[in-house]
């Protein structure tokens, strides 16, 4: 799932192009940017694993701060993020801000001394104007070598997980109406099948991250079927990993993936379609699926890289919860962490750019942006699309961060990966809990 | 004649197996996206049934008809021409929901494949097409019809483009850039080990002093020393070396330390010296085995006609050494332009400098989903080796042998 949150959403960012927002004027927001300070000529070096459409629109959003301060910044993004990062702190060739997408790799980074700490300012002003602050707080605070708990972690830029892709003209042609809650949505997924259509596209291939989309669904069917309580203890392993409560999730996930009626190719292709692949049956001609469960990022792999979206090819509705186990509206996402390994006046400047609503109109008017932040103007979200999304973020009862990228390394992005794959292959629920659990146990 | 037959069999063998890949890649990179990921490369030359999305017209067209024409294959070349669909139409995928006659109270979902010149329901009007993809879309009365979209399987004619070439050469600069970076990081990552290599072997062959021989198979041992595990020591001491140079700049110039003076511990330079690092034992090998060959009466005379080993070297060394420098230079240049990872590691990060394999593997973009412009971007990769090969190659197999055949 880590791959998930270095992604984030490519998709409006076509649509963004499509509508035709004009890119020499993001710098100018419904909010004000505030006097930010005066840096002339200081160069702020930031790595990260934004690539592509991603890194153009970052780089359109960091020349307001070049603009407001005379700084210069210069990043560089590479899919070998995790590995580069730590030998360029390891050696003494710390950049100024590194982007982890994985908070645990951010931990072990603040572990070994390479970062700095944000300070305890930043951490209340987060607590206070984002959306379900304290929990962003939490997951940017880390131990140091000594022990001693700091924040570290700026989240900025966020991803929305539970999201059900489909495409309207479909619907419309088959008569299906969008389900307000889980029974609705089985419902719907059965009469797809008596019709003779196959309701879903399950890929989770992705090569050595195999199997995170699988854990995904998990996670989203955890916050459907047990409380958010519960998930948090899922999340330390207080809640072992084969306890009725996970195993009744996996068994829930088991009956949309293991469902050869319902999945599109069979319930054997889902472990080897890659997960990117898998999007592309909602526009195949014919249709090879109905419904894709995919987060906020996905658009950029539909075959026309997401202008489906603006043209209205494609949708999106909130992956619903079960009306019977009233839950609320419980809701995944992931976000970037940001932090600083190496101090300066510019890049501490640049910290305090990054809680101005300004710095996250400037993306959101660019398109592929989600923010948490509450005193961002939702106007500035470039389409109807993102707009419906940071919706869906803000009526979330619950939000809960991709346990995954929570867990630990072995874990979240190891066992609970392949064994989610074996159990796409056919092994039973409890066998793929117990091994996930015995993993656990072993690395304790 | 069997042997010859079965060698030469085999040969075409090696030689089809080698070619398929590449093969596979060009075509590819001149195909168009979807076709490209839709099917394989060998259906290419050939029609082939792929199934097409077409809309009957395009949003907002603010008049009502009764009669509504159009063309499939307009239709679908009018969003995207750049590698334009002909053929002819076989079939359209039509799905309905209508009364079930069986059970009143429910609805029943009808697929069905229609063949050209068959009337068929769509959104109340009644939509007939022809294989060379003429349509005619009649309504009872006159209505505003919403733009529908329909799946036309379709025979389809090879095409080709060169739009992913476009693209990547001109749209955007940066494949053009990467080039030049490669430039910049291999001709001297080349000529800095061979000449210095040259040198040292000249020395190792020709020159007496004490420890010659433990020092040769010092620098042969460290051959083996891979360079993904020297990566973090040598960055510290570029790392070391930068800041030490940058409080030397702001002592003679006077600048801003924080801005203006910084010297970069990651640049040109520093994949320069990485490379000429790691070249030079295999390099001082190769050539000291061929030198070492030459012809000890050659030397002999020089040296009683006066000249000292610069001249000696300069000369007669180097010039009789031009199939060993080349074959050397060969290897050096492949290897150097094909480096990932200690350019990922050790090289310059601003995105103008990036050499040409980083920007490869940036193509494949943060999900892998540019593979249509990474195969164009590929090929073009490919073409400098390739000239640098066919231009030494006759040295190239006169040095392989060099290491091998002594004597003179």
């Amino acid at each position: 799932m880590k791959k998930i949150l270095t992604a984030v959403t490519f998709a409006a960012s076509i649509t963004a192009l499509v509508s035709g927002s004009a890119q020499a004027d993001v710098c100018d927001t419904p909010s004000k940017l505030g006097d930010m300070g005066s840096f002339p000529g200081e160069v702020i070096t930031i790595s990260g694993s934004l690539m592509e459409r991603d890194e153009e629109m970052m780089t359109n959003t960091l020349s307001c701060f070049e603009k407001a301060t005379g700084a210069v910044i210069k990043y560089s993004g590479s899919r070998d993020f995790a590995a580069l990062i730590v030998a360029d702190l390891r050696s003494n060739n710390a950049p100024n801000i590194a982007i982890f997408p994985q908070p645990g790799l951010a931990g072990d980074m603040a572990k070994e001394g390479h970062l700095v700490p944000l300070g305890d300012d930043l951490a209340a002003w987060m607590t206070e104007n984002y959306g379900a602050g304290s929990s962003w707080v939490d997951l940017g605070t880390y131990a140091n070598a000594s022990g001693k708990k700091d924040f570290y972690g700026f989240a900025y830029k966020m991803d929305l997980k539970s999201l059900v892709w489909y495409s309207p003209e479909q619907f419309e042609d088959n008569g299906y109406e969008i389900p307000s809650t889980m029974e609705e949505l089985i419902a719907l997924s059965d009469q797809m099948v008596s019709d003779g259509n196959t309701p879903w596209c399950i890929g989770v291939e992705s090569g050595n991250a195999t199997g995170w989309t699988a854990t995904d669904w998990m996670e989203d069917l955890m916050l459907r079927t047990t409380s958010p309580e519960n998930y948090d203890r899922w999340v330390s392993n207080d809640l072992p990993f084969n306890s009725p409560e996970v195993l009744n999730a996996m068994e829930v996930y088991g009956q949309f993936s293991r469902n050869d009626d319902y999945v599109a190719g069979g319930a054997a292709a889902v472990a080897t379609t890659s997960f990117g692949d898998a999007p592309k049956g909602l526009f195949s001609s014919p249709a090879s699926c109905m419904m894709h469960r995919q987060a906020s990022f996905i658009p950029a792999f539909f075959p026309k890289k997401g202008e489906e979206v603006a043209s209205g090819e494609a949708d999106f509705f909130y992956f619903p919860p079960y009306a019977s186990a009233n839950l609320g509206n419980p809701v995944l996402g992931a976000g970037t962490l940001w932090t600083m390994t190496k101090e300066s006046p510019a890049t501490r400047a640049f910290f305090k750019f990054m809680s101005e609503a300004s710095a996250h109109e400037a993306w959101m008017q660019q398109g592929t942006f989600l923010t948490a932040h509450k005193g961002a103007d939702l106007s500035a979200y470039a389409t109807p699309a993102l707009r419906k999304q940071g919706e869906i973020l803000s009526n979330a009862t619950t939000f809960r961060f991709d346990a995954s990228d929570l867990m630990p390394g072995a874990i979240g992005a190891g066992a609970f990966w392949s064994e989610m794959t074996n159990f796409a292959n056919g092994q039973d629920a409890q066998t793929t809990a117990d091994n996930i659990q015995a993993a656990w146990d072993a690395i304790k | 004649m069997v042997s010859r037959t079965l060698s030469h069999t085999v040969l075409a063998l090696i030689v089809f197996v080698w070619i398929v890949p590449f093969v596979a890649l060009v075509t590819t990179s001149l195909r168009s996206e979807i076709a490209s990921k839709t099917s394989g490369f060998w259906t290419a030359f050939t029609p082939t049934e792929l199934g097409h999305r077409f809309s009957t017209h395009d949003k907002g067209q603010e008049m009502e008809v009764i009669e509504l024409t159009g063309n499939i294959f307009d239709r679908l070349n009018d969003e995207d021409n750049s590698f334009p669909v002909s053929g002819n139409v076989k079939s359209i995928f039509i799905k309905r929901r209508v009364q079930d006659p069986e059970n009143p109270d429910k609805t029943k979902l009808i697929r069905k494949l229609v063949p050209p010149g068959e009337p068929m329901v769509v959104r109340g009007g009644s939509f007939v097409f022809q294989a060379n993809g003429d349509f005619i879309w009649t309504f009872p009365e006159k209505t505003l019809p919403k733009p529908k979209k329909l799946d036309a399987f379709i025979n389809q004619d090879a095409v080709f483009g060169t739009k992913a070439y476009v693209e990547v050469l001109f749209e955007d600069k940066q494949v053009p850039n990467a080039l030049i970076s490669s430039f910049i990081v291999t001709i001297p990552a080349t000529i800095i080990p061979i000449t210095i290599a040259a040198f040292a072997a000249y020395a190792f062959s020709w020159m007496q002093f004490p420890g010659r021989d433990w020092l040769f198979i010092l620098i042969v041992c460290l051959m083996v020393v891979p360079t993904q595990l020297a990566f973090l020591p040598i960055l510290k001491g570029f790392s070391g070396i930068a800041s030490w140079a940058t409080a030397l700049n702001h002592w003679f110039t006077n600048c801003e330390v924080t801005s203006s003076c910084q010297v970069a511990s990651k640049s040109f330079a520093t994949l320069w010296v990485t490379h000429t690092a790691f070249g030079l034992p295999l390099a001082i090998y190769l050539l000291r085995n061929y030198i070492v060959g030459l012809p000890r009466e050659l030397l002999q005379s020089a040296r009683i006609d006066g000249a000292n080993h610069l001249q000696i070297f300069v000369k007669i060394i180097v010039p009789l050494s031009v199939p060993a420098l080349a074959s050397y230079s060969i290897f050096q240049f492949l290897w150097v332009w094909n480096d990932l990872i200690v350019a990922l590691y050790i090289g310059p990060f601003d995105n103008t400098d990036l050499v040409f394999p980083i920007r490869l593997e940036k193509q494949l973009g943060t999900f892998g989903d540019q593979l249509h412009l990474l195969n164009a971007s590929a090929v073009i990769s490919m073409i400098v080796p390739v000239i640098v090969f066919l231009s030494m190659q006759r040295y190239f197999i006169r040095g392989l042998l060099a290491g091998s055949v002594k004597g003179g």
